[in-house]
């Protein structure tokens, strides 16, 4: 069957397949699991919209982070339009506690450290990071999902992780969660 | 090629290491570079480290259940409704539905945790062999099939005394053969097999445990994942409120840590969500 432009599909196993990334990508951009399920709920009504965009035979996960990136940037600017004073930033504490781990080991401090800190980049450099880091792209797949050049996805990187590492060596006091 | 002198290793070659993405000749470069300054391969390592924790903080994301309005946002939209882009979500539902999981988390550094494949204790050493016997058996592997998930589960939590659960590892590509009561300590053991598309099967066996697996001095948490081999079963396991859990299979380490992760993550969020 070749596909022809006017009923251009995208095909469903592949776009279930990509559920469980997106939604991990989201948890981290958002912060929050339902604003993180909200964002991916979204971004594959966008898909479905946009999906004459999509070339048959192209990573398709690639095309969905790129549309979940745009819908995520135009949904912080205009919620920052309508509340300017609330920031829909992930706050960097609270991120763990959207985590699926187990609740009694406060012993493990040092994983949610990381995650904490992580949550503490600015928001460009925690994209990059994660996109590098977790998701495992080729930069000039991410340098296409940010719509930046790759010496910007470089740069970010670096910065990113230079950053958390020094985060790390010098844990800041207020973020030590004790139960 | 000759060696890199250590200055001439950009920023960007130590990411793209820490990452493997450099092309392989530049990568044998950058690694003898490190290998004579040990401050850069601190770094090289350190970013490595990041990225791994990282991993293992997220990855259990991908195990939870898919909810059912993402399946439906992934299906085909009906003509007519194409691309109705929900509105932002009330902030009292979302608070409502948020799902408050636990803090604290067992995953880290778990290589560091990981016992070196060494003597098997009794747990990990008897579900390798009872992973073997019943694996092997090709038609009967199970006394209950998946078809009756339910009273399965139903039936072994009763033997067992406590809730059990058959992790869902579709998305990992294995589906749940089914499951069966095994002999073991003075508990029974509830074993759930699963098997993949080529039919190669692994299987995850939960029981109570009474003297407990001593656990890695340093941290000296209950949930060290420990490895194990017997007779070419690879068994991860581990010991969480008194019960233990192991993973065998005939993988190798890498992958059989994978699975562990997600059904680790997969208990955990089911027991956080209260259905423990």
């Amino acid at each position: 069957m070749s596909p022809s432009v006017t009923d251009a599909a995208l095909p469903h196993p592949e776009l279930v397949a990509a559920i469980p990334r997106l939604r991990r990508y989201a948890r981290v951009l958002t912060g929050d699991a339902t604003r993180a399920d909200d964002l991916v709920q979204d971004t594959l009504a966008r898909a479905w919209e946009k999906r004459r965009l999509w070339q048959a035979g192209t990573d398709l996960r690639a095309w969905l982070f790129t549309v979940m990136h745009n819908v995520h940037v135009n949904q912080l600017a205009s919620f920052r339009r309508e509340a300017a004073n609330v920031s829909l930033d992930a706050d960097p504490t609270g991120m763990a506690w959207q985590l699926p781990v187990r609740g009694n080991q406060v012993d493990r401090v040092e994983l949610l450290e990381v995650v904490a800190q992580m949550g503490r980049l600015p928001a460009d450099q925690r994209e990059v990071l994660l996109l590098a880091a977790v998701e495992e792209m080729r930069y000039e797949e991410i340098a296409t999902v940010l719509a930046v050049p790759i010496g910007t996805v470089m740069s970010r990187l670096s910065r990113a992780r230079e950053k958390l590492r020094r985060l790390i060596a010098e844990p800041s006091s207020g973020l030590r969660i004790v139960k | 090629m000759s060696a890199l002198p250590p200055h001439s290793v950009s920023d960007s070659d130590l990411n793209a290491f820490a990452d493997r993405q450099l092309a392989p000749e530049r990568a044998a470069a950058v690694e003898a570079a490190l290998a004579r300054d040990p401050e850069l391969a601190a770094r090289a390592a350190e970013f490595r480290a990041q990225s791994a924790s990282l991993r293992d903080a997220l990855d259990p994301v991908l195990a939870e259940p898919i909810p059912e309005r993402l399946l439906a946002a992934a299906a085909p939209p009906a003509s007519g409704e194409a691309g109705a882009v929900r509105r932002w979500a009330m902030p009292a539902l979302a608070a409502a539905a948020t799902l408050v999981l636990g803090v604290g988390l067992g995953w880290y550094g778990r290589d560091a945790m990981i016992e070196r494949a060494g003597t098997p204790t009794t747990f990990a050493r008897s579900a390798a062999f009872a992973h073997a016997l019943y694996a092997a058996d090709v038609r009967r592997p199970v006394e209950v099939w998946a078809a009756e998930e339910k009273s399965l589960v139903t039936w072994l939590t009763k033997r067992l005394g406590f809730k059990v659960q058959a992790p869902d590892l579709n998305g990992l590509g294995y589906a749940l053969v089914g499951g069966r009561l095994v002999a073991g300590n003075e508990f029974p053991t509830a074993l759930f097999m699963y098997e993949n598309a080529d039919k190669e099967r692994l299987s995850l066996q939960v029981r109570k445990q009474t003297a407990r697996v001593p656990t890695v001095g340093a941290r000296g948490g209950d949930t060290a994942f420990r490895y194990a081999i017997e007779n070419g079963v690879g068994v991860f396991y581990w010991i969480d409120d008194d019960c233990g859990y192991a993973i065998s299979g005939t993988f190798d380490r890498a992958q059989l840590l994978k699975i562990a992760h997600v059904v680790y993550g997969q208990l955990a969020a089911l027991e956080a969500t209260g259905t423990k």
